[in-house]
């Protein structure tokens, strides 16, 4: 695995967020709606804390990864660019992770605008640290997961819609599954629960971080890396 | 220097690529003809690892394509079917990623892409965003990409395709040039391209192999090099009388019409070089002027013709 050669690919695909209006109106929706539920809590609760406006920024999330991570590798096999990184001396690894480290910069960039949150914070009030870094951490984790999940997605096919559908399906089940483990009694009920994204990001909201958590969300991630590098190779055949 | 054996490919159970063998001698120009459909761009993408094979075997400098996938991607250059640019990148940075992915030393970077550019007459052009270009121009770029490596194997699949006819004789003219550096297997529907630019060629219809050899030796094994053109300065009428007694010749016409004492015939003969000197003897014999005595080629496009309808026709 060489690293200059997933960084030049990061980079290249950092510019196309960058080269559309794609990413600047992202960034710009993800600032308009944490920037409103940061002025609502504060002048709400008067409480610095960030909890409420990562919990309620879950959801934006949900809409926002599809987004960015349906043409990551959609868009190469449409126009026929997949050609050059295939016959180009790559490992498909390096071709999904490079593409992996283009969207969780692009998330870097958004997720470092809440930062301002922060400062105002720190400037106006006295926030704990701790907990607002895991909270920071739970939320990252949530984001690393959905853009694996979504990167997996956009290799299955060359319609990015097509991608994106799958992405939001199986982002929203992720969500709900834990519902259905309320209802269901036994094992499988506790399996449901277990995959609920839900389930492991409160403790992170609540500023604690749990090593089984940790656990659940990189092996996701490893996950949806991993069946990305096997849809490539499938393909080749 | 790439050695295509029983190569198959099959999607589903229909072989795209049924059991095709050639091989490319080091330095040497290949063209691979057929029509469209007939397999070129599947044989191509199994040659450049973009696409695994049924069965067969294939090595490119001895490398083996399937198994040693990596050592092959370092050594060819390939431009596929659509050229793989990106239209949000301008011609220097999307250069520069492939500079990147394609292991070109840093240091040599710039000097290379500077080549490269210039080699393809894109220096005007190198800031100009890819999707703004006309196609020509993108398929420059996609040679340049192929190129900047400096590849031993370049595998170009229809490289003259959207171009016009000066742009068309240029890359023509570039693919030429490096005869005998690099080792150059292009696709092409268009046949005069074969005859200009290669050595030897292969035609591939309905996947298979219908025909490889060189490019003279094809036109002629087909025309059997056996129909001469002969003008002669004499009574045309004894001439033809003489001519259909000579051993070898087959049969006999009269071109046009007798002018100033000069005919002109179209003979065909056995394809023995007797046959021809016995016409010239012949000639020498009743005392007539020799004009010309031409073996007459038979361009590619009837061989062509000739060998990817035999099947449907009969």
């Amino acid at each position: 695995m060489n690293f200059n050669k997933i960084w030049a690919i990061a980079r290249k695909d950092m510019g196309h967020y960058f080269a559309s209006p794609l990413g600047y109106v992202v960034l710009a929706v993800f600032f308009m709606v944490t920037g409103f539920f940061f002025s609502l809590i504060v002048e709400q609760t008067r409480s610095a804390s960030m909890i409420p406006i990562f919990q309620n920024s879950v959801i934006i999330l949900l809409f926002i990864t599809p987004m960015i991570t349906m043409r990551l590798w959609s868009e190469e096999e449409k126009t026929g660019t997949a050609e050059l990184l295939r016959t180009s001396p790559l490992t498909l690894w390096e071709i999904v992770l490079g593409k992996y480290l283009a969207v969780c910069s692009f998330f870097g960039v958004m997720l470092s605008a809440t930062l301002v949150y922060l400062l105002i914070m720190v400037l106006a009030g006295n926030p704990d640290l701790g907990p607002i870094f895991a909270n920071y951490l739970g939320y990252s984790l949530a984001a690393l997961t959905f853009f694996s999940i979504g990167l997996w997605a956009s290799t299955i096919s060359e319609n990015q819609i097509v991608s994106a559908v799958i992405t939001y399906g199986i982002l929203l089940m992720l969500w709900v599954i834990g519902a259905a483990g309320g209802s269901v009694q036994g094992a499988l009920g506790e399996i449901l629960k277990y995959l609920s994204i839900f389930e492991h990001m409160d403790d992170f909201f609540k500023g604690v971080i749990d090593l089984s958590h940790l656990f659940y969300f990189l092996s996701l991630i490893f996950l949806g890396l991993f069946f990305s590098v096997k849809v490539l190779e499938s393909k080749r055949s | 220097m790439i050695e295509v054996k029983d190569l198959v490919k099959s999607y589903g159970t229909i072989p795209a690529v049924d059991r095709v063998t050639f091989s490319v001698p080091k330095g040497s120009i290949l063209g691979l003809l057929g029509p469209n459909g007939a397999g070129k761009t599947t044989t191509m993408r199994v040659l450049t690892t973009s696409l695994a094979m049924t069965s067969g075997k294939v090595t490119l400098d001895g490398f083996d394509v399937a198994e040693q996938a990596h050592e092959v991607r370092k050594r060819i250059g390939y431009l596929p079917e659509v050229p793989p640019i990106y239209g949000d990148m301008n011609i220097i940075s999307y250069l520069k990623f492939v500079a990147d992915i394609k292991e070109i030393a840093p240091e040599k970077k710039t000097n290379r892409i500077g080549e490269v550019l210039e080699m393809l007459d894109l220096e005007n052009m190198s800031r100009r965003l890819i999707g703004h270009l006309s196609l020509g121009y993108r398929q420059r770029v996609g040679l340049a990409q192929a190129l900047l490596h400096d590849p031993d194997v370049l595998i170009l699949d229809e490289p003259t395709r959207g171009l016009d006819p000066k742009q068309s004789s240029e890359i023509r003219k570039l693919i030429k040039s490096m005869r005998g550096q690099k080792t150059i297997i292009l696709s092409t529907h268009i046949l005069p391209e074969v005859s200009l630019t290669c050595d030897n060629v292969v035609i591939i219809d309905q996947g298979k192999v219908v025909a490889a050899d060189s490019v003279e030796n094809l036109s002629q094994r087909l025309a059997g090099g056996k129909t001469l053109e002969i003008e002669v300065k004499g009574p045309g009428a004894e001439v033809e009388k003489a001519f259909g007694k000579v051993e070898g010749v087959a049969s006999l016409k009269l071109l046009g019409k007798e002018t100033r004492g000069i005919s002109k015939f179209e003979v065909t003969t056995d394809g023995s070089a007797e046959a021809r000197e016995a016409l010239f003897q012949c000639v020498v014999k009743n005392k007539w002027i020799l004009y010309q005595l031409n073996p007459l080629g038979v361009s590619l496009e009837d061989v062509f013709l000739k060998l990817t309808t035999k099947e449907t026709a009969s």
